[in-house]
């Protein structure tokens, strides 16, 4: 009663497939194979005094959108004649897809830093309106945005790091941390620590390979240094990238590191109970004391990073955000002041940084890195209960000022994750050496990402 | 039919499905009761379920922060439109290929085999490319008609029809039955049991589709609920930067719950139907 | 009349499908053979570049690792939910049963649920830290595993996350294929005084042959366009470990790298339809 059609598929499987092959040699339709386009794409403010419409802002759903709705008021108080349509978006999932057709494009997206310079061709280059800011913005945040001589985002945030370490624990093991000025010293007092409280791990090794690479690019920052050139040259394996990664392998092979993914709960349980007492990250770090620890949160400080060589620069960039405006918004020129007002107007930065409803006490998990914002005399948030009281914005922007420039971001960073952060967690696995992994990983991301540019 | 005769083999057998049973309800028992706890005790205490600190904190934080409800509108929207589309033209084409002989039709069936055998991931760039010259992104359209009848329902189908006896066709024409009326007056009657399985099974499959709608739906008011509970989902997964973990997995395990209980309990009503459809419907030996 | 008619109603019937398929799935595969020849990036110009991305993608050991560990998947999954299968679809086939309905529904329950929903609760229920599943190991003393953030682990906890999600359907679809073996095989064997294990292997799998090619060739397509799991659950990681061939496929388009993605897919497509006609081959050269 049944036919058994699975006998007879074979036959008709290469028929069907004969169809495709004859559909291929009509094949009319396909990419556009010239179009060469010699229009300007360097955006211009809008020439009105009062500026009218609507522009669609896309944020990363969490805190900062809240911060930042709390902004449009105040913006609306200067531009009453500007609608800011602001959402929460999947900006990772969905940027790339609504660029590539051009549908319901938004006039302004945050973007993560490392992202920016893929996505170049699809957004207004900002040099001109950003020229009259440029020489007081922070060197590296303009590394980051530029591509080819184009400027590509209004930077954000400047992202210092900080050493964050657990002084109640130090104290009671007698280790002084404040002391410490170099990686050297970082690791005397690691040891002294391990010594003090067997089975420790003192210094944080980051797990997750995507913030381990970001990581190293803050330890690369401070020596002046990133994967690559402005011209996209890979230089990782140079001397400054052979010391990190040795460091790290210090670290690993002395057995002075708590291997976690950044505060997971396993992190978290590690950073409570004292095991682990040093933290080399981003200010943004700082989110874990006031919102995550209970046990241990009045019990952490933080201070500048050691330096590479005694009377070196005492922090370097980790991460950190910009924003940036696609070609095909309809009224990019408007979301270019909705952001001029955010970060470049007291009246705005002040909002973003300082007390609002989301964060009473103000926003300090970054600084701006426009730098007459960004003065240690005159702080936008609060002293930190969390860490004891301390005045965080004195110790993020005297570390900040120190960042050094020459740092910029190939397109293909995040790629790289696949073969440089992969091959740096093999280093903590104790896989690969340093070397090792700089040569492993020059010759990947060579042939996998810089040929296929 | 092989009956367990011996009581050591019966008991042996219980056992060993009693194990199953539990092991394919557990994950989900599990979702649906942590949901209900505090978001802390999740992470704390994964094994416990403490009745008197039952809390619905976790769906108000979810409903707060996702606009499920609009997730909710836009899966149904298509789920209706583009399932009524799969249960009408997926039978009637399969009616085609098990009861006419008609010149092509070994290649236009090919052509079915060929669309079960493509990877959707495949597809995607094209497809996102064309729903541009179209002028369809971010419209139901392009959330409907791509992939609407389905390929594995017309295989099917054929199947289920094919078993249908020639002699109640010929009938049919002899009292004077047009082509089309003997598919709607006379197989679709025969076969509703395949058809109930084909609707369950085809319901499942757009409910539960992912791939295309992240792509084609950028914009939050043309997302459906998957697409939703990935956006979620990227608060654990991807950028943690000031995600807290207690808090988001609470959510996400609300949402996946929210997810999952309309078909879960659509399946349960109709569970008779659906297995009876597959049984219909499927290979035999 | 009646028999233009007759002779016309296949096509009118056909015809929906026939259009959706060219529109939607020849039309994109025509633009994908162009697109697989040029570096196209998704924006400016298209520059033709011959072969390079098959030469690209065939002399890359990432490329070999994905297809590699789609295939170990395959072993994870294929053999064991086949051999669990039969076992559970014999055993619910008995109509002395008792809880046979109980059974039926509860092995099918995952079969309903929302893959996405699923996988994010997976993500939860294997974390090392604070995930159930190691909680419940520890209850029995057994220490922590790394079941998402080891290489070892990674394939098996995602192979897990399929047998569980498709198992149930599997067993349906053993079902109805033992409902139409005849009864009386079994009483003769019975009388030959053959064990209820030398049936099933003597009589009842070499009857069953042909649904389990099917439900073999069935969930051999599912694994090699396995995507969504490891995009949800492991983000292809740790180190590859997951990147299943068509994760693989997708990093292209995550990069923007269009071209080497569209004869990435045209690899995958021409491996799918020969693994499909391998199995179907393979069952008929048993016949």
């Amino acid at each position: 009663m049944y036919r058994h059609h699975l006998r007879r598929r074979p036959a008709r499987l290469t028929v069907a497939a004969a169809v495709v092959v004859v559909g291929l040699g009509l094949a009319a339709c396909g990419p556009e194979t010239t179009t060469s386009d010699e229009t300007s794409h360097i955006l211009q403010a809008p020439g009105a005094d009062q500026p009218e419409g609507e522009i669609t802002i896309w944020d990363r759903s969490g805190d900062l959108f809240e911060v930042f709705e709390g902004v449009i008021d105040d913006f609306n108080a200067t531009y009453p004649g500007i609608t800011v349509n602001h959402i929460a978006v999947d900006i990772d999932a969905k940027l790339h897809n609504t660029l590539i057709t051009g549908t319901d494009v938004p006039d302004g997206v945050f973007l993560d830093d490392a992202k920016i310079g893929g996505f170049a061709d699809y957004l207004w280059d900002l040099s001109e309106v950003l020229a009259p800011y440029t020489a007081d913005i922070a060197p590296q945040k303009l590394d980051v945005n530029t591509v080819d001589g184009g400027i590509f985002g209004v930077p954000f945030d400047l992202d210092p790091g900080l050493l964050f370490y657990n002084a109640a624990a130090l104290d009671a093991a007698g280790v002084d941390a404040t002391s410490i000025e170099t990686y050297d010293d970082l690791l005397d007092a690691a040891r002294a620590y391990k010594a003090a409280v067997p089975g420790s791990g003192p210094i944080h090794l980051e797990q997750s390979a995507f913030l381990g690479q970001l990581q190293l690019e803050m330890y690369a920052s401070q020596l002046g240094t990133s994967i690559a050139d402005a011209h996209g040259e890979l230089r990782l394996e140079s001397p400054e990238f052979e010391r990190i990664l040795t460091f790290l392998d210090t670290v690993r092979e002395e057995e002075l590191g708590t291997r976690a993914e950044y505060l997971t709960p396993t992190d978290l349980a590690e950073l409570e109970n004292g095991n682990q007492v040093f933290y080399p990250w981003a200010i943004w770090f700082s989110f874990a004391p006031q919102q995550l620890l209970t046990e241990a949160a009045g019990d952490w400080r933080a201070m500048e990073l050691p330096a590479w060589d005694a009377g070196g620069p005492r922090s370097g960039a980790m991460g950190g955000s910009s924003f940036v405006l696609p070609r095909e918004g309809e009224n990019a020129d408007l979301a270019w002041l909705f952001y001029e007002f955010l970060m470049f107007d007291e009246a705005g930065y002040t909002a973003v940084w300082g007390p609002n409803d989301v964060y009473p006490t103000g926003l300090n998990t970054s600084i701006p890195s426009y730098q007459p914002a960004a003065d240690p005399g005159t702080p936008l948030f609060d002293p930190v209960d969390a860490l004891g009281g301390q005045d965080l914005w004195v110790v993020a922007t005297e570390a900040g000022a120190q960042i050094p420039g020459g740092a910029p971001t190939p397109s293909w960073w995040a790629g790289a994750v696949d073969y440089l952060g992969n091959d740096i967690q093999r280093m903590l696995d104790g896989d690969l050496t340093p070397a090792e992994v700089l040569s492993q990983a020059t010759q990947s991301i060579q042939t996998n990402l810089v040929d296929r540019q | 039919m092989t009956d367990i005769t011996t009581p050591s083999r019966r008991i042996g057998s219980h056992v060993f499905l009693m194990v199953l049973l539990v092991a394919f309800l557990a994950p989900v028992v599990w979702a649906l009761l942590s949901a209900l706890k505090p978001a802390n005790d999740i992470i704390r205490a994964p094994l416990t379920f403490d009745p008197s600190t039952v809390t619905l904190d976790n769906y108000i934080a979810m409903f707060r922060d996702v606009p499920i409800g609009q997730g909710f509108v836009n899966t149904g929207i298509v789920l209706v439109a583009k399932g009524a589309i799969t249960m009408f033209f997926a039978p009637l084409a399969a009616f085609a290929f098990a009861k006419y002989r008609f010149v092509g039709k070994n290649v236009i069936f090919g052509a079915v085999l060929v669309t079960l055998m493509l990877p959707t991931i495949v597809l995607i760039i094209p497809l996102l490319l064309q729903m541009k010259e179209f002028g369809w992104v971010n419209t139901y359209q392009a959330l409907i008609l791509p992939g609407s009848v389905d390929a594995f329902a017309i295989f099917w189908m054929r199947q289920v029809i094919s078993a249908v006896p020639d002699e109640l066709l010929d009938a049919a024409r002899v009292d004077g039955s047009g082509e089309f009326g003997i598919f709607w007056r006379v197989v679709v009657p025969v076969i509703r049991p395949g058809l109930a399985g084909l609707a369950v099974l085809t319901t499942m499959n757009i409910y539960n589709d992912f791939v295309w709608p992240v792509v084609v739906a950028s914009s939050d008011r043309m997302a459906t609920l998957q697409v939703m509970l990935s956006t979620l989902a990227q608060n654990i997964t991807g950028n943690r930067i000031g995600a807290d973990y207690a808090t988001v997995t609470g959510e996400l395990l609300a949402a996946s719950s929210v997810a999952l209980i309309p078909l879960l309990v659509l399946f349960i009503l109709l569970q008779r139907h659906f297995i009876n459809g597959i049984l219909a419907g499927s290979v035999k030996g | 009349m009646r028999g233009a008619r007759r002779r016309l109603a296949p096509y009118v019937f056909v015809l929906p499908f026939v259009v959706v398929f060219l529109v939607f799935s020849v039309y994109p595969l025509i633009f994908t053979a162009r697109l697989s020849f040029t570096n196209w990036r998704g924006t400016g110009a298209a520059e033709w570049v011959g072969w390079d991305n098959y030469t690209y993608l065939l002399t890359n050991p990432a490329f070999w690792n994905s297809l590699g560990n789609s295939g170990v998947l395959w072993l994870l999954i294929v053999p064991v939910q086949i051999a669990l299968g039969v076992l559970v679809a014999v055993l619910l086939n008995s109509a002395t049963l008792r809880l046979r309905g109980l059974y039926r529904v509860a092995f099918i329950v995952p079969f309903v649920t929302p893959l996405v929903a699923v996988a994010q609760i997976w993500v939860v229920l294997f974390d090392q830290g604070y995930g159930a599943v190691n909680a419940l190991l520890g209850v029995f003393g057994l220490p922590d595993v790394g079941w998402l953030t080891t290489s070892t682990w990674a394939k098996p906890t995602l192979a897990l996350l399929f047998l569980w999600k498709t198992t149930g359907f599997i067993v349906i679809i053993l079902l109805s294929g033992l409902q139409s073996i005849n009864g009386s095989l079994y009483e003769a064997a019975e009388l030959d005084g053959a064990s209820k294990p030398r049936q099933l292997v003597s009589i009842t799998v070499p009857l069953l042959r042909r649904t389990i090619m099917f439900a073999v060739v069935l969930q051999t397509l599912a694994v090699f366009q396995m995507f969504a799991e490891p995009f949800v659950v492991t983000q292809g990681g740790p180190y590859n470990s997951t990147t299943t061939a068509g994760y693989y496929l997708y990093n292209h388009i995550t990069r923007a790298d269009l071209g080497t993605g569209a004869a990435n897919s045209f690899l995958l497509v021409i491996l799918v339809m020969a693994l499909s006609l391998f199995f179907v081959r393979l069952l008929r050269a048993k016949d």
